[in-house]
């Protein structure tokens, strides 16, 4: 029965029936339109025989009744109308014509079509199989084959195939889409027949992802009755309609069943007497309401996408009218492409008026729908490292054409692809290029590596900005928020330890604990972003540990013990101690952060607002020129944030550089100087400059360096860069300002090694005072006197009450003395 | 393009059709020009515009809908308040062997199919339009020409006038539109049909029916669902102020027959005619629209050229005006005066160049009944859309601020803060207690935050925010300074009379609501000698300051403009750039 799934071209069958019920002349049962199709569906056998309900795919049910006569005859003729027997009685006019038939209006052979879905069907090949496996079936001969099994009801058939196996049957496809997949539906149960000739389902084709996809704003009259695919968000819903497409009538006189009426173009005819020749009372029939067939029908309004929407404009709906099993595949909220049908219906004025309002209300027959979600840059499948198969899905979701990729690729050529990736990140920043520099490599990131052994080094790469209040530190984390591909954006003072790793929660319907993700493993694989990370509670902090490190949050409560992926990376700004950093302190001192925590980060950008002339100049030049000139003239080539976004997605899929052998060698020789830079000569103290978590983070760089040039291997110029960054980035957080060397130290225990030195010779010095002048179980002294004695000492003239304290402290224990508030007491 | 002459504002259609007809019969078939113009615009514009008789067009407005008759030239002044997508519609038609158009109408009259090769289908917008939010009464307009038309026929004449109207339109336009009246078979049948006569049955009823057309709306605020027809969609951007004229058309839909509308017919139909029921908005078939200027709401058309002495002698009094409204504190009148100038000219990403807020504080609730009472007064004598909003903690957990979408009717609800270009808000913090915000408060504080900190609104589509450009003057009364909306001034105000209250003649206002208009849009360059001892000045300045930031030296560009702007100059001179270091300076004072 699938000829009657092929829509008239004249009158689009019942999906749009108004204009003749209210149409005084829509009498077009003589049109050649009619005749036409009459003939296309002699030529096709019918051999097979389904249950009319799942017939006529785009079927709505609003007709009016009208009694004219003449319409009714009109209504046998048209395919639309469901029955078999006027069907047959059609066909047998027409069986003897040989002759060509074409879709009305065109010079589109039915015969050719026919014959160019089913070669399509039978004989296309997916790419890669091809050569190899000649003998194997086609690819939708298999997937006909599975339908068969599962029992299914369509066969879904990429677009892209039809192109690739057909253009000519492609572009027809497209603008005639009603007839072809009328053929397309009929070829297609000629195929499953000969397979499986009981096979009872109706199976219909679906198409999807078309070569191009319309704009809700350019839709327009000539896109009526063509084939298009469109993206947006669900707004609403309609409740399900049961549309009934065959009704049984009872005899409430005689009982006697009625045959199955069919729904003829949205209108049952009900029967004024009983059938039964005994009975034949008048107005007895009534409906049988659980004998009778429904198919379910849902409207659905679509909206554009947010990017979509022109300046100063509102957002473009759309309605969709989905059938069958399209029905509740899509929630308000969600974001589908669907592919389907434009078509339009025109609008009544009054159900008892003949006038027409000029007015036609459009809609799209959905065909194919699926969900997407490609606001941002493509993430990578949670799923990816633990299982294979999985990133097959991502390459559906996530599809770079081939221009796009050819695009991205040229840019990566490009000699200063570097420095225009960083020009194009937060334009509106200007300076703090090395801090964009490493935002870039965070982006890009470098590779995560798993050892048999089970080790596991994170390719995640953490940034800590600390500056003074006012120097864009939130833009920067707005705008690569706004970047990554997932990612939460939290401030450190309304997050709690639990918000931040997974929470526990009793399901309010079962009464299960339920494990809540929190936002760093919602950001799994992203970007977690944390502002004023330095008003973060000490609690909270302390759940990052485990995740900058070992990238997995380990959860034991309420029953549940278990240990989740959270390989995100940190991406924090913290504001100093005193709100403005004091350059005297340690950076320790000025954030006020834990070092255990601090080493976690690749790096540590100080961002501070130093009184350079020339910084202001540029400033003042900045604001100057926003307020006088056009501010658009002032930004020059820089990549749009829709490019970056591909060219980063690309480059973190498909770039997965290793180190070449120099690269090694220089990384080598790089950290070794490094470590050695701490010895002085002469100097007997032993300043540590670099650490092995120094050298994964510079890999890491130099990985990330090598992604954005798209490049598989790690050059040295890219280890050298690394350095660099590395350099920038502890020079101004690591440094010791007393001696002036960068010092590890003062990172991973917060006190810098001359500092220590200094600290256990003041301890020594008050040892040694104490030890001289008080007695054993003696009196107590004050602090303040002991102060003073040790400022005779020529070497401790400038020490402080609170570093003489720290040291009295470290003395109290050893157990050499006791501390009561400012009073000393040896013991 | 010289026609016979037609009444175009009586029959505007027949002009459309005669000039159809007459493309048609040149040759051209309707598939050519695919719904645009071929002609008719231009004849209207000519007559408009070339012949200057727009005045003569009546203006529809809660007042005048009354008594235009329908598919007659009307025009509409208001902001696009939603935008309801595009429609299509049977644009070209054939009627037996004749085409015709369905263009700047409703209704078609002869019954079309789709597809079939005698229609065409054409495309055109929905525009719901509002009268601007917060217009005052001087700016409101008034159809000179048109208004004494009707005005002294009785309620009951008009209805009878009504009535034949309707009738007399089916009559009418067809005899105008071109001597075919025998052979239009369609309109005699429709005259003939009983149904399209029972359409036009209920409207014989009585005479109350002219009540019935507009019973609940708001007779000051007519909306209006304008229909657009061949225009480019980057030209009407939401929230702008246009006036349109077009042919108005009354619908004969009745309420009634929406009854029995299912829900599927629901889903499909597009919610408008459901929602905006056609008796209570009117539709506007729009011809020819034009964005509205300031300079359009003034009164009288004043000389255009910006005479120097003009500009002079208004700023001086009404700055005079604003220092003795004030209570003689003239370093306030000042910054009110730039605040007053002030527009967004430009924006970089994040930074609304341009916008200066005010914030007035020192105020206590009794100062705040002098001076912001007078202050508000002032204001809505001289610029065309204000608003003042008394800020209370339930205000700002009940009211709807942002624009919302509502999805079951399809429509976005507007909001306080949906506001036309230009338009001025007073917020009077004063009376704002100690409370508790609710969730919807808090929202508030941030929108109204967001606005004054980036000129932007978000508006709220449920499922995502999106954030709409907005170019609002905020004028904020507080005791201390307003920590819900940071100015970029705060002023400390320290009158020292209680201001005189007297009545400013009507001539002196136009002249100054004249000066306001002419200023703000006039350009502004800087000359490169000068950029230098600016750039100069500011580095100074932070080298002395380093809490000074980009905001502080964006406030003294700003105000660098205005004053600059406020004695006619269109670039910005040394002698101005040292007022604006002076007033800064006396701020600062005030501050201490």
């Amino acid at each position: 029965m699938a000829s009657d799934s092929s829509p008239g071209r004249n009158n689009n069958g019942p999906s749009s029936p108004d204009e003749f019920a209210s149409s005084p002349i829509g009498n077009t049962y003589s049109s050649p339109a009619t005749r036409t199709r009459r003939r296309r569906r002699s030529t096709t056998p019918l051999p097979y025989n389904t249950p009319p309900t799942n017939q006529s795919r785009f079927a709505t049910s609003e007709s009016t009744p009208t009694t004219t006569p003449n319409r009714t005859r009109h209504h046998v003729s048209t395919p639309s109308s469901d029955g078999g027997p006027p069907l047959s009685s059609d066909a047998g006019d027409d069986i003897d014509e040989a002759t060509p038939t074409f879709v009305w209006g065109t010079n589109i052979s039915v015969q050719d079509v026919k014959a160019a879905i089913q070669m399509f069907l039978k004989h296309f090949r997916d790419g890669q199989s091809q050569g190899s496996e000649i003998y194997e079936e086609g690819k939708y001969m298999k997937g006909i084959h599975e339908v068969l099994e599962m029992e299914g009801e369509w066969l879904d058939v990429d677009a892209h195939d039809v192109f690739d196996y057909d253009v000519e049957l492609y572009g027809k496809m497209v603008r005639y889409p009603l007839e072809v997949l009328a053929i397309f539906d009929i070829v297609l149960m000629d195929i499953v027949s000969l397979i499986q000739p009981l096979f009872e389902k109706h199976v219909q084709v679906r198409i999807f992802n078309l070569k191009s996809s319309t704009t809700m704003r350019n839709l327009n009259p000539s896109d009526i009755e063509k084939m298009l695919s469109l993206k947006g968000m669900i707004i609403r819903c309609s409740s399900i309609i049961p549309e009934i497409r065959e009704a049984v009538f009872k005899c409430i006189v005689c009982g006697y069943l009625s045959d199955p009426v069919v729904v003829d173009r949205g209108r049952i005819s009900e029967p004024t007497a009983c059938l039964k020749q005994e009975c034949l009372a008048k107005n007895s029939m009534a409906l049988v309401h659980n004998r009778c067939r429904f198919a379910d029908k849902q409207i659905v309004r679509l909206q554009e996408t947010p990017d979509e929407i022109p300046d100063g404009g509102t957002p473009h709906t759309v309605s969709l009218l989905m059938h069958d099993k399209l029905v509740d595949a899509g929630k308000p909220g969600d974001r589908i492409e669907v592919t389907g049908i434009y078509r339009a219906m025109s609008v009544r004025v009054g159900p008892t008026q003949r006038t027409v309002k000029s007015l036609f209300k459009t809609y799209v027959d959905c065909l194919h729908i699926k969900k997407t979600d490609k606001s941002r840059m493509l993430a990578e499948d949670p799923m990816e490292v633990d299982n294979g198969n999985a990133s097959r899905r991502i390459e559906e979701d996530f599809h770079f054409d081939e221009a796009k990729i050819e695009q991205l690729k040229k840019l990566s050529r490009l000699p200063d692809i570097y420095d225009r990736l960083t020009r194009s990140l937060a334009p509106n920043i200007w300076e703090l290029d090395d801090v964009k520099r490493g935002l870039l490599c965070q982006l890009f990131g470098g590779n995560a590596l798993k050892l048999p052994s089970g080790a596991s080094f994170r390719g995640d790469i953490n940034i800590l900005l600390v500056g003074d209040p006012g120097t864009s530190k939130s833009q920067l984390l707005q705008y690569i928020h706004k970047l990554s591909s997932r990612g939460i954006y939290t401030s450190g003072r309304g997050s709690s330890a639990v918000g931040l790793t997974a929470y526990v929660s009793k399901d309010p319907e079962t009464g299960e604990t339920v494990l809540e993700s929190g936002a760093l493993v919602l950001s799994d694989r992203g970007i977690c972003c944390i502002d004023e990370f330095d008003k973060m509670s000490e609690n909270a902090r302390s759940m990052l540990h485990e995740v900058m490190e070992q990238q997995t949050v380990s959860i034991a409560k309420a029953g549940i013990i278990a240990s989740l992926n959270a390989r995100t990376s940190v991406l924090a700004c913290a504001n100093p101690i005193g709100s403005r950093y004091n350059p005297r302190l340690s950076v320790i001192d000025n954030i006020h952060l834990p070092p255990t925590l601090l080493s976690r980060f690749d790096l540590i950008y100080l961002i501070l607002d130093k009184a350079d002339e020339q910084t202001d100049r540029h400033l003042a030049k900045h604001i100057v020129s926003l307020h006088f000139e056009n501010p658009e003239s002032a930004v020059h080539d820089v990549l749009d944030i829709a490019t970056l976004t591909a060219y980063v997605s690309y480059a973190r899929k498909y770039i997965q550089p290793q180190l070449s052998d120099e690269a090694a060698e220089e990384l080598t020789r790089g950290y070794v100087e490094m470590r050695r830079r701490g010895n002085f000569p002469g100097s007997s103290k032993k300043v540590i400059t670099a650490t092995p978590r120094q050298l994964e983070s510079l890999i890491r760089l130099s990985e990330a360096l090598a992604r954005i040039r798209f490049s598989e291997l790690v050059e040295k110029h890219d280890v050298i860069e690394a350095f660099r960054l590395l350099e920038v980035a502890m020079q101004q957080s690591a440094t010791d300002h007393s001696t002036g060397t960068i010092d590890m130290d003062l990172i991973t225990t917060g006190v810098s090694a001359s500092e220590r030195m200094r600290r256990e010779n003041l301890a020594s010095a008050a040892r040694s005072i104490i030890t001289e002048k008080m007695q054993l179980e003696g009196p107590s002294t004050r602090l303040l006197e002991l102060l003073d004695e040790l400022k005779k000492q020529s070497s401790f003239a400038e020490v402080h009450l609170h570093d003489l304290r720290n040291a009295v402290a470290t003395l109290a224990s050893e157990g050499f003395v006791v501390l009561h508030g400012d009073s000393v007491k040896r013991v | 393009m010289v026609g016979p002459m037609y009444d175009f504002v009586a029959n505007p259609l027949g002009a459309v059709r005669l000039t159809f007809d007459k493309t048609i019969g040149s040759g051209s078939d309707p598939s050519s020009f695919d719904g645009k113009d071929w002609g008719a615009v231009d004849l209207f514009r000519h007559f408009l515009f070339d012949q200057a008789r727009l005045s003569q067009v009546p203006i529809l407005n809660g007042a005048t809908i009354n008594w235009i008759k329908p598919n007659t030239l009307v025009r509409f002044r208001g902001m696009i308040q939603d935008m309801m997508g595009n429609e299509l519609y049977v644009g070209a038609y054939k009627d037996g062997s004749v085409w015709r158009t369905n263009k700047f109408m409703d209704i078609s009259q002869c019954p079309v199919e789709l597809n079939s090769p005698d229609m065409r289908l054409w495309e055109r917008r929905l525009l719901y339009c509002v009268p601007v939010p917060g217009l005052n009464s001087w700016a409101e307009s008034t159809s000179e020409g048109a208004v004494n038309m009707c005005m002294d026929s009785t309620s009951e004449q008009r209805d009878k006038r009504r009535r034949m109207d309707i009738e007399a339109v089916d009559h009418n336009d067809f005899p105008v539109s071109g001597d075919e009246s025998e052979d239009s078979p369609s309109v005699k049948r429709m005259r003939e049909d009983p149904s399209s006569s029972q359409y036009l049955g209920p409207k014989n009823e009585g005479p109350c029916s002219s009540h019935v057309i507009l019973p609940d709306v708001d007779r000051d605020s007519l909306p209006c669902l304008v229909k657009i027809y061949d225009s480019p969609e980057s030209e009407l951007k939401l929230n702008d102020v246009f006036e349109f004229v077009g042919v108005l058309t009354f619908d004969s839909e009745l309420p009634s027959e929406k009854v029995d509308q299912d829900e599927f017919s629901n889903g499909l139909c597009d919610d408008v005619s459901v929602n905006l029921p056609p008796n209570k908005v009117p539709r506007l078939h729009c011809v020819i629209h034009r964005k509205l200027t300031a300079y359009d709401f003034l009164k009288n058309s004043p000389p255009t050229e910006p005479k120097p002495h003009l500009v002079k002698e208004a700023r001086e009094a009404l700055l005079r005006h604003l220092t003795s409204i004030l209570g003689n504190d003239g370093v306030a009148a000042h910054f009110m005066l730039l605040h007053l100038l002030s527009r967004v000219h430009a924006r970089a990403d994040n930074v609304a160049v341009g916008k200066l807020s005010l914030n007035l504080t020192c105020i206590s609730k009794e100062t705040a009944s002098v001076f912001g009472t007078k202050l508000s007064i002032v204001i809505k004598n001289l610029l065309p859309f204000t608003k003042c909003i008394p800020l209370t903690v339930e205000y700002l957990n009940s009211a709807s601020l942002a624009p919302k979408k509502d999805y079951q009717i399809n429509r976005l609800i507007p909001g306080v803060l949906q506001l036309a270009e230009g338009s001025h808000l007073i917020f009077d913090e004063t009376c704002l207690e100690t409370g508790t915000l609710n969730s919807a408060g808090v929202e508030n504080a941030r929108l109204l935050k967001a606005l004054t900190e980036l000129q932007k609104v978000e508006y709220d589509f449920k499922y995502y925010k999106m954030e709409m450009m907005a170019d609002v003057q905020m004028l904020i009364l507080s005791e201390g300074k307003s920590n819900i909306m940071p100015a970029d001034i705060i002023m400390p105000f320290q009158p020292s009379s209680a201001g005189p209250s007297d009545v400013v003649p009507t001539e002196v206002l136009e002249a100054w609501r004249w000066y306001l208009a002419t200023v703000r849009s006039m350009p502004h360059l800087i000359s490169p000698e000068m950029q230098k001892v600016v750039e100069n000045d500011l580095v100074t300045a932070r080298q002395a300051d380093r809490s000074l930031g980009s905001q502080d030296f964006s406030r003294w560009l700003t105000m660098g403009r205005l004053i600059s702007a406020s004695f006619g100059e269109t670039s910005l001179s040394l002698e101005h750039w040292q007022m604006v270091k002076e007033l800064e300076r006396l701020r600062m004072d005030r501050l201490k």
